[in-house]
């Protein structure tokens, strides 16, 4: 192994959306590590002033293809909480119920598209194929029924449009429900399949104990709905996060970087799993146990097996969700509740698949935003990203150039980062002197 | 606000026998254009016109359109691409001439988990072969921006014609 390392890759493929990294290593020293962010999302919060309460939401989910149901629930929180609506607990089920399968599509992506290549040895999903065919299929499988359940409630797979401020516009029939509860049944075998490969895989060995950031309730697993929660020890209302969490536009990037009680936080499946484990479903938490997860985990490339066992909790939740919106059948005149503009502000605070997703809105008394702040989750993760590969790199230091760049490469995938909310164009530069 | 339970459009979706997808995101300037060309099949009613046409605002997500051609017979693809054209100019073909096209760079513009490439690619791997078209206009600005340019935007008409045309062949 030379002293010096001189490698480039460009791009990082497979991970959404574009950004640079450069690590610069002289005589087998960590001399200079960043990421960059050559774009900012400064852009969709000034787009967003002067516009009507019934906006935001559709514009927001624009703003990442795969977070689109995180955004427009974010969007939709901080309306309903600026303009003062209150919504009925049918509302609240269906919206737990959609927002459940973007975070089954979201995590089947990362987990068997984006990640099982590098953990198989293939260079991408293309190869994983020929390798792993029963990997692919189930992943397209789940990806479908996901995409179905969020067609079905949200009235589009993609950006839905039946969810809007206030509740539905459209509910889902009868049949509909009971289709939806049949084809979560059916993932389960696939589950079942994917838990005996993913048992097989070897994960490096590589722990970093950091801050870990998520929301927190009393009852659920919580991903539509509840308070911040620190691993450090503190709880707040999501409205108060300005109280805890700071963040700056620092001067290689012009994405905002985030922190709160220490220097970096950690925000996405991992933070989720070790704030909230004992809430998953009892189904979930043997997964986990089956793959030697346990809270609290500091090893980063476990995030995708916390991505999995989620997948387990949210259609075991969903189920449950549905039995309980079918005891009393769906009730029409419940389905959306009035809306009157009024001046004020209102934070909504949600678990994207990916972490903590922030929209700040204030209001005019005509019902239009005077001023909007976006934090995602992406953003959160960058400090703790740096502080994690300037800890892993002299542990691999040793290895070759090419097992370097993989390793690198897969410690930035872990984090499922999705630059696009943010910025395009990825390139990384492993930059040696 | 009235509330519908039909699921009429999706069964529409589903038994349909052409697919126009529109693939982008409208607030990346050029990049918008496939949907802006969905916005504007659905303002000209263009499902009730051609018979059999469904009309999808596919956004940005690559994998999502694997599953909606796994259930498609015909398909158009509208999106910003370089084929190696003039900014503004259009091109059509269909996907199996794409390896005709290899040398010449085609490259997907649209923020995609899984880029236009990768996501054919995939499907010839996994023996999905609908009969795909692909209309492409190469962009002059993919940037945050709710606006096409102007050389992009006069390009319209000529975009939904070339719709039609593969439609009523």
């Amino acid at each position: 192994m030379a002293k010096n390392l001189n490698i480039e890759v460009s791009p990082l493929s497979r991970v959404e959306g574009h950004g640079d990294l450069v690590i610069d290593v002289k005589n087998k020293k960590v001399e200079k590590l960043m990421l960059r962010i050559p774009e900012s999302p400064r852009f969709f919060e000034a787009m967003l002033v002067g516009r009507n309460w019934t906006e935001p939401s559709h514009i927001t989910s624009r703003i990442c293809g795969i977070c689109s149901v995180a955004h427009t629930y974010a969007s939709i929180k901080a309306t309903e909480a600026a303009l003062g609506i209150k919504v009925n607990e049918q509302i609240l089920k269906l919206r737990k119920l959609i927002f459940h399968h973007e975070c089954v599509q979201s995590n089947t992506l990362h987990v068997y598209f984006l990640a099982a290549p590098d953990f198989f040895g293939a260079g991408s999903v293309v190869s994983l194929i020929e390798t792993h065919p029963e990997v692919v299929n189930i992943a397209l499988r789940l990806k479908k029924m996901a995409n179905d359940m969020v067609r079905i409630i949200g009235g589009r797979a993609i950006h839905p449009i039946s969810t809007v401020v206030g509740g539905f516009t459209k509910l889902p029939t009868e049949e509909e429900m009971y289709q939806m509860k049949d084809m979560l049944k059916a993932a389960y075998a696939d589950l079942e399949t994917s838990l005996k490969v993913l048992k097989t895989l070897k994960l490096p060995q590589f722990e970093r104990e950091t801050e870990y950031l998520s929301i927190t309730d009393k009852k659920d697993y919580a991903l539509y709905d509840g308070d911040i929660k620190s691993s450090d020890g503190w709880i707040i209302d999501g409205k108060d996060y300005l109280s805890k969490i700071k963040e700056k536009v620092v001067e290689h990037s012009t994405g905002k970087h985030c922190w709160a009680s220490r220097d970096a936080f950690m925000v996405g499946a991992l933070s989720r799993f070790n704030n909230n484990f004992d809430k998953l479903s009892d189904n979930a938490k043997t997964y986990a146990e089956e793959l030697g997860l346990k809270a609290p985990c500091y090893n980063t490339f476990m995030i995708n097996i916390a991505q999995f066992v989620e997948i387990i909790h949210c259609i075991d939740d969903s189920i449950k969700l549905i039995d309980e919106l079918m005891v009393s059948g769906l009730d029409e005149n419940k389905a959306i509740v009035s809306v009157k503009p009024k001046a004020g502000r209102g934070v909504g605070v949600v678990e994207a698949p990916r972490g903590l997703l922030i929209h700040d809105y204030t209001y005019d008394a005509d019902g239009k935003i005077e001023k909007a702040n976006l934090i995602i989750p992406t953003n959160m993760n960058y400090i703790n990203v740096e502080k994690d590969m300037a800890a892993y790199l002299p542990l691999i230091i040793d290895k070759s150039e090419d097992e370097i760049r993989l390793a690198m490469e897969m410690l930035i995938r872990a984090y499922d980062p999705c630059i696009s909310c943010s910025t395009h164009f990825l390139n990384v530069k492993l930059v040696n002197n | 606000m009235s509330i519908n339970t039909s699921n009429s459009t999706e069964d529409f979706i589903a038994k349909a026998n052409y697919k126009i997808i529109g693939f982008g995101n409208i607030y990346m300037s050029d990049d918008g254009i496939g949907i802006r060309i969905i916005e504007e099949l659905r303002k000209a009613n263009f499902s009730d016109i051609f018979d059999n046409v469904a009309i999808i605002d596919g956004g940005t997500s690559g994998i999502d359109l694997i599953c909606t051609l796994q259930e498609s017979d015909k398909v158009i693809i509208v999106d910003a691409l370089d084929a190696g054209q003039n900014i503004g100019e259009i091109v059509k073909f269909k996907l199996n001439e794409v390896s005709e096209f290899s040398g010449r760079k085609i490259k997907s513009f649209s923020l995609h988990d899984l880029d236009l490439g990768e996501v054919f690619n995939l499907m010839k791997s996994l023996n999905i072969r609908p009969d795909i078209t692909i209309i492409g206009i190469k962009p002059k600005l993919v940037d945050y921006g709710e606006k096409l340019s102007p050389e992009i935007e006069k390009k319209i008409p000529e975009i939904l014609s070339r719709i039609k045309q593969e439609i009523i062949k």
